[in-house]
């Protein structure tokens, strides 16, 4: 069946990118540098105990192709070491801190999506209109300026209106209404989700506008005209669907993109997210929290990348395996 | 109905010619006005950078102003937390950004070009070794693994510029890639093989030239992600803290409570510098790829419709 | 009152220097119910965009005058929106290649289903059941309706296009080039197909193509067009043992024989420039017995045997009949 050949195809790929990335991880950390900056054991003020068991853990006196093993097994069990910092599994640490980033991202990427969308559609529509230039030249010079930067201009803009760090005001009572809890961490997010929408949408507006001028002159959009269907229902219903597919192609390209940008989003706004946790990490020299984190990080963008593959499958009937 | 555009690059291409690539930069720049603006916009730069340490008003290191003092007849841009004026310090700081991006750019085009000129050339087992590097190292978030990279390596100018181009050639890899493997197919290659011209030679001759556009396009497309993502790095603290440039720039107002202070001097020209820059490199490099591909349809809606008119006469004399 | 009836239709198209293109010149002729008219001529003498004028189907750079009756209503009179107004319902269309005219990511029982819907003829179940009885009446199984574009043949796709278009019951079909890039035995398939439902459901049937054998098998009656003019018009008879135009006998004469021995004859030339006025006849740089008179007196049509008319300068020596 074309589905399940396609799924599982896609999903044996997406599972070999992540050993490739394990791989990598790996090789980045243990065999480059050697063991003297990032050796898992050497865990600041902990008891010689605890580093001790660290070792044998990791099998850090070994034979590096064994210690590769063993690190392949300790992942298995979800085991990534201690962080330098708090002496926390970075497990646990970074599972926590990825909840945070999540909705966040997400948020912002869809708004990023729709704005990109609309925009795009619109301006292929009245191609060569004055709301075409100002539209694309927008979309250009936003994904232009540094993420960092939108960020900091937000910052600057809202400083007094909404609120400018963190995740949620630290002097609510948590026995306050779990709506209010939600609507403290919702105000929190706009700036931070703005910041990622306003850098994301950019190129996403150029790709549809550009595929809806392509799709705008193949011959089944004249066949719908033909048939004596209103502008907006052939725009829409007929053109959007097919424009749609490089735009799918885009999103899983620059899904490396999105997670720098969320990044440096964290990094501004505070938001304690896992880019934020990897930016102290830097600061902290917690090496372990930097592993665990680049391996979940490339993890996301893989799956995702699954995920969009399936998203397109989905949409184009033409694609057989 | 619509006359159609000859692409004068394919017209020759039934005689079993090379199509000629010799006008086709100033021919992109003669009918494309973007990309005569994003020339502009690079060089502007460029030049900028080279004269800046004989123009800029003060040092770009030593204070000569109050800390955040704002912008004023002597200083035009203001100051920054450590009294430093502030367009001096972009207009210096501008150097290093351009060395970084154009640095960083040179080596992800050797790269990618080679590997994806070698991939589309060779094809089979080659290729598919090649692909599927290219395909595992794409998956992997660009700024995480400079983040990563940068920091076991230690924060250094050098260091950045190597690891922007490891990130980047695989993009080049694969569009190169492409070209390649449709330029192989083109008669004047055949023929060559078929008189037995060696790879090198082919490839030297035959390939290179006609993969020459698209690789000036990408590379200027490079030049503004490799920009983008020196400021990104320097923003995060790994870069060399003691040089100036425009991504360490904003990292100093960022740290330093820039914001707080209301010293929006310190931030805006900086990002709106990085900015112009990269719309030149994309107006110019997007005006190359679409030169490449010309798209010659008409669209079949639009706002404008078509008219009805009077007509004087009959027949077909009627105008 | 014919069903159809095309008066001095022109069409004129502007260029991005500022001039225009004459390129339909004040074309003529009328259809009734169930008949088979044929437009033909090389590619570039207006033929198609003659037949898309007469639905409306110009892109903006066009501008049009002259009269489209359908029954006697002027659907060109309030330019795209009245034109609108009767696509589909009253005038329907079959374009050329049928590769690009379906949308590739819809069903193609949805696309014969849709305008239904939207004119009102259909709704829900009962459309989609209608649509597979217009497949199967085109020959083409109504399971099959489930499928999408890319999965028929060209043949396939060819009468589904057909299907589509008799969706909404109109009594004047256009086909352009409906057997274009298909084999010879589906060309003959396709062209039955046509010629039966004509006589089946009355269908006033135009027919554009610049293959002769094609006009020869299927209409009645057929026009030749040359440089945006029509030069002569008759019964299919008369044109091909008759032609009273130099144009139309070298037509048919350039269209080889397979049993016959005679020559391949070529037509030297090229057709003239639309975007300047003409003087004369258009044909006389081409023409094998041109006149001196041919360079400056354009020939109108002329009356040369019942239901034949040709605009040539030769016919008035000849007299009528």
């Amino acid at each position: 069946m074309r589905s399940a050949d396609y799924v599982i195809k896609r999903g044996f790929f997406a599972l070999v990118t992540i050993f490739v990335a394990i791989t990598i991880n790996f090789f980045l950390f243990r065999v480059l540098p050697g063991n003297a900056i990032t050796d898992l054991s050497r865990v600041p003020h902990a008891s010689p105990a605890l580093r001790h068991a660290l070792l044998v853990e990791f099998g850090l006196d070994k034979p590096k192709w064994q210690q590769y093993l063993i690190y392949l097994n300790n992942l298995a069990h979800g085991n990534m070491g201690i962080s330098f910092a708090n002496q926390q599994p970075v497990s646990h640490l970074l599972i926590a801190d990825l909840k945070n980033t999540i909705p966040m991202v997400t948020v912002g990427t869809v708004a990023a999506i729709i704005v990109g969308v609309f925009t795009g559609v619109l301006s292929a529509w009245r191609r060569g209109s004055a709301p075409d230039h100002i539209s694309t030249n927008l979309a250009i010079f936003f994904y232009a300026f540094p993420t960092q930067w939108l960020g900091l201009m937000l910052l600057i803009l809202f400083a007094g209106i909404l609120p400018a760090g963190g995740m949620s005001d630290p002097f609510l009572f948590t026995a306050e209404p779990f709506w209010q809890h939600l609507a403290d961490i919702a105000k929190h997010m706009i700036l931070p989700a703005a910041t990622l929408m306003l850098t994301a949408y950019g190129s996403y507006t150029l790709v549809v506008r550009s595929s809806m001028l392509e799709t705008l002159g193949e011959d089944y959009v004249l066949t719908a005209r033909a048939k004596g269907l209103p502008v907006r229902r052939i725009v829409w219903r007929h053109a959007v669907r097919n424009a749609l597919l490089p735009l799918v192609t885009l999103i899983a390209l620059e899904l490396g993109f999105i997670v720098g940008g969320a990044l440096l989003v964290e990094v501004i706004f505070s938001w304690p997210g896992i880019g934020l946790a990897m930016y102290t990490a830097i600061g902290q020299r917690d090496y372990p929290m930097l592993q665990g984190g680049f391996l979940i990080l490339t993890v996301s963008v893989i799956v995702l990348n699954f995920l969009a593959d399936l998203l397109y499958f989905r949409l184009d009937p033409r694609i057989t395996t | 109905m619509t006359l159609p555009l000859q692409d004068p690059l394919l017209a020759t291409e039934g005689l079993g010619m090379p199509p000629r690539r010799h006008g086709f930069l100033r021919g992109v720049l003669r009918e494309r006005k973007a990309a005569v603006i994003g020339l502009a916009i690079i060089t502007f730069f460029i030049l900028l950078s080279v004269i800046a340490p004989y123009i800029s008003p003060y040092s770009a290191t030593a204070q000569t102003c109050a800390v955040y003092a704002p912008p004023s007849a002597r200083h035009w841009l203001g100051c920054d937390d450590g009294g430093i004026d502030m367009l001096s310090e972009l207009m210096q700081g501008g150097r290093i950004s351009l060395v970084v991006g154009f640095a960083a750019t040179f080596v992800a085009m050797v790269i990618g070009g080679g590997i994806g000129i070698l991939s589309g050339y060779f094809g089979g087992g080659t290729d598919t070794v090649l692909m599927r590097v290219t395909d595992y190292l794409l998956v992997i978030p660009d700024l995480v693994f400079a983040l990563v990279i940068a920091d076991i390596w230690g924060p250094s100018l050098f260091h950045v510029i190597i690891v922007i181009g490891i990130l980047e050639w695989t993009a080049t890899a694969r569009i190169i890639r492409a070209q390649v493997m449709s330029l192989k197919e083109r008669v004047y290659v055949k023929r060559a093989k078929a008189i037995g011209s060696g790879h090198a030679r082919i490839i030297s001759r035959h390939i290179l030239p006609q993969v020459g556009p698209l690789l000036m396009a990408n590379t200027v497309l490079t030049v503004a992600i490799a920009i983008y993502l020196e400021t990104a790095l320097a923003f995060l603290g790994l870069e060399d803290p003691t040089v100036t440039t425009w991504g360490t720039i904003l990292e100093h107002a960022f740290e330093r409570t820039a914001i707080s202070s209301g010293a929006w001097w310190a931030i805006v020209p900086d990002g709106f510098a990085i900015a112009i820059l990269i719309v030149g490199c994309f107006l110019l490099g997007q005006a190359i790829e679409d030169a490449l591909n010309p798209r010659l349809k008409v669209a079949h809606l639009s706002v404008r419709r078509w008219r009805i008119r009077p007509l004087a006469g009959r027949g077909p004399e009627a105008i | 009152m014919s069903l159809l009836e095309v008066s001095d239709l022109h069409v004129w198209f502007d260029l991005p220097q500022g001039q225009q293109v004459h390129a339909v010149r004040g074309v003529n002729f009328a259809l009734d119910p169930g008949e088979r008219f044929g437009l033909v001529g090389e590619s570039g003498c207006g033929k198609t965009t003659t037949i898309l004028a007469l639905m409306g189907l110009l892109p903006p750079t066009a501008s049009a005058s002259g009269e489209v009756r359908v029954d006697g209503h002027n659907i060109l009179a309030g330019g795209e929106d009245s034109a609108r107004g009767y696509r589909w319902k009253d005038i329907a269309m079959v374009f050329q290649g049928a590769m690009n005219a379906l949308n590739p990511v819809k069903k193609v029982g949805w696309q014969i289903a849709e305008p239904m819907a939207f004119h009102g003829i259909a709704q829900g179940a009962a459309a989609r059941r209608r649509a597979g009885e217009l497949l199967e009446m085109v020959g083409i199984q109504a399971a099959a309706a489930e499928r999408y574009p890319h999965e028929f043949s060209g043949g396939m796709r060819q009468r589904a296009s057909i299907a589509m278009a008799l969706a909404c019951q109109p009594r004047i079909l256009l086909a352009d080039e409906p057997t274009t890039a298909l084999d010879v035995m589906v060309q003959a398939q396709i062209l039955d197909l046509l010629t039966r439902l004509s006589s089946e459901l009355g269908l006033a049937l135009v027919l554009v193509t610049h293959d002769l054998p094609v006009v020869a098998q299927t209409c009645e009656r057929a026009a030749v067009m040359y440089a945006g003019e029509i030069v002569e018009y008759g019964p299919m008879e008369m044109l091909f043992h008759q032609p009273r135009h130099p144009y139309t006998r070298l037509l048919f004469e350039a269209t080889p024989d397979l049993y016959g021995d005679s020559e391949v004859v070529s037509i030297g030339g090229a057709p003239p420039r639309l975007d300047r006025p003409m003087a004369g006849c258009p044909f006389q740089p081409r023409c094998d017995v041109v006149l001196d008179r041919c360079a400056e007196e354009h020939p109108a049509l002329r009356l040369v045997g019942p239901g034949h008319e040709a605009a040539c300068h030769h016919t008035e020596r000849a007299g009528s009949t």
